[in-house]
């Protein structure tokens, strides 16, 4: 089943498209990372979907239905900032989120405990760091143990700890067989969770589908030698890579994956004269996808 | 809509500001009347005649009438507080929480309408006592029935100031533009707007039907009132107007939260 699916979702602020034609569906119990730079339209696209933005046109549906008030209280969700009464205690907010979603207060003192709030649970929120803030948003995401949550940037404000601590309570509620729709662009921690990726650039939807397929999808290896123009010209007969690239004194030259052999480049390099200097093979990064695919 | 107002409950058991500004605004209603209360004594003690005029404004059946005429004037309180109920949800963007979390638009909106419901009948509650023991306390009068469908007028009145002050804060979302044009409009500009219709524009009544006015001569200054609101029109008519604004505020402030991004 789909948890959701969005077709042809278009946002307009005045001339500014936000969102421009973007569908994609995110299937149950996947982890899925919805990426692009600053402004790219993931904030517009998780607002729309929890009906704090009003779509210019296009349709969403959460579990397969037309979305409610019902539905949204099945999903935990941190949107943008954590939103909470300044001048109540972490508790007496939990107290009026669980009560919207329809929960029993029971459920407070476990969550508070998930996010190592439990010490200053009875402190106002405006005492509270921006880390602490994030935290008791989390915290108030988890209450009732809901099925789907929906983090948006959810490791902002966090020091190391913090972040490490949120990408294992991910993993682990990922292994619960939770589904997790997390935007970020924070690209590090997105390899390090996601299962699947939508990818976004100015409103626009460039690729969507399994982080695995999409993102690691090329080995490149890096070669060296002092004669780099002869170099250039005798790897271009070589066979399997996909594009060569000058960058400085190395050239890096792509390959489809498990395709790359080192052994069999250097022998190539060496039958026609030239002694490799350098020879490197590396996992094309997220990072590197990214710029690639958002032509940054 | 009991398990929406315990929520709203949560929202303000703990929030100091309420509080304050309900306890001031109830001093204040009984402090405003016992300042009438205390003038119109010491007036008719040096002037035995002047109650030829005035009447007695404090004694059954009048005292209905003047408690709800003076508490009028300190509806500001209720407006402004109810300003900041509003504002401090766009402020602290917990109106989107709540939406998030759960909440349909409509039931945001009618849960605070409704909530502003519930304080006038406190409000009015208050209204009474204070005008039964004003009563009791004026010599000369006995307790009577008449008079009493003011109280009906001091709810509406507390409801049109407090619906018009959150409808206010719905339109402009901030506490400090909606409190100062709740504070121009009702307290100088409306007056200036119904005179120029009434007297300049010679369309009398028609300013007399301006949003906080029309509950205004609904209720008005217990005496003189024929004076100062010449022409004006049926009670009954002044009463179906102010329902008809407190349904439009909501109406409209309803469509508006629905519309909008949040």
């Amino acid at each position: 089943m789909m948890i959701l699916s969005i077709t042809n979702l278009t946002k307009n602020y005045g001339r500014i498209q936000a969102l421009k034609n973007v569908s994609f569906d995110v299937p149950k119990g996947s982890v899925f990372g919805i990426l692009g730079p600053n402004g790219s339209g993931k904030t517009t696209l998780l607002g729309t979907i929890m009906d704090i933005l009003k779509p210019t046109s296009g349709t969403y549906k959460l579990f397969g239905e037309e979305s409610n008030g019902y539905h949204r209280r099945q999903i935990g969700t941190l949107l943008e900032t954590p939103n909470f009464y300044h001048y109540l205690s972490a508790v007496q907010n939990l107290e009026i989120a669980a009560a919207i979603k329809g929960h029993g207060l029971r459920d407070i003192p476990r969550v508070l405990d998930m996010v190592n709030l439990t010490q200053r649970k009875d402190s106002k929120f405006n005492t509270y760091s921006l880390g602490m803030k994030q935290r008791l948003a989390i915290a108030s995401c988890l209450l009732g143990d809901p099925e789907v949550l929906v983090f948006d940037e959810p490791t902002n404000g966090l020091d190391p700890v913090g972040i490490a601590e949120i990408r294992e309570l991910i993993k682990k509620l990922h292994h619960e067989g939770k589904t997790i729709i997390m935007a970020s662009h924070l690209l590090d921690e997105v390899e390090k969770v996601c299962t699947d990726v939508a990818i976004l650039k100015k409103g626009h939807l460039v690729v969507t589908g399994n982080v695995n397929e999409i993102l690691a999808n090329e080995d490149i290896v890096e070669i060296g030698a002092s004669d780099m123009i002869t170099l250039h010209r005798i790897v271009v007969d070589m066979a399997d890579h996909t594009s060569i690239k000058e960058i400085g004194n190395i050239l890096q030259l792509n390959y489809p994956i498990g395709k790359a052999d080192m052994a069999i480049i250097n022998q190539h390099c060496f039958n026609k004269g030239i002694t490799l200097n350098h020879l490197l093979m590396r996992k094309k990064s997220l990072e590197a996808k990214f710029f690639e695919l958002t032509n940054n | 809509m009991i398990e929406l107002l315990k929520i709203e409950w949560l929202k303000i058991r703990n929030y100091k500001a309420f509080w304050i500004f309900t306890v001031l605004y109830f001093f204040s209603i009984l402090g405003i009347n016992y300042t009438g209360y205390y003038i119109n004594h010491l007036t008719t003690e040096s002037l035995p005649g002047s109650s030829m005029l005035l009447g007695n404004p404090y004694g059954f059946p009048k005292v209905w009438q003047t408690v709800g005429w003076m508490s009028s004037w300190l509806l500001y309180f209720p407006g402004i507080l109810f300003i900041m109920m509003l504002t401090n949800e766009f402020n602290f963007k917990t109106h989107r929480q709540n939406i998030i979390d759960g909440w349909s638009r409509t039931e945001f909106i009618t849960v605070k309408f409704v909530f502003a419901l519930l304080f006038s009948v406190v409000a009015t509650f208050f209204n009474v006592l204070v005008a039964l023991l004003f009563g009791f306390l004026t010599s000369g009068n006995m307790y009577t029935m008449d008079g009493m469908e003011n109280i009906a007028y001091i709810f509406i009145q507390t409801v049109a100031y407090i619906s018009f002050a959150m409808f206010l804060a719905v339109v402009f979302r901030r506490s400090g533009i909606a409190i100062a044009i709740f504070f121009l409009f009702g307290l100088i500009f409306e007056w200036l707007i119904c005179a120029f219709l009434n007297f300049s524009m010679h369309l009398s009544p028609v300013g007399y039907f301006l949003p906080l006015q029309v509950t205004d001569v609904m209720l008005p200054i217990p005496f003189g009132n024929k004076m100062i609101y010449l022409n004006s029109p049926a009670v009954y008519i002044l009463v179906i107007s102010s329902l008809l604004y407190i349904g439009g505020y909501y109406f409209f402030a309803l469509r508006k939260f629905k519309k909008e991004d949040l």
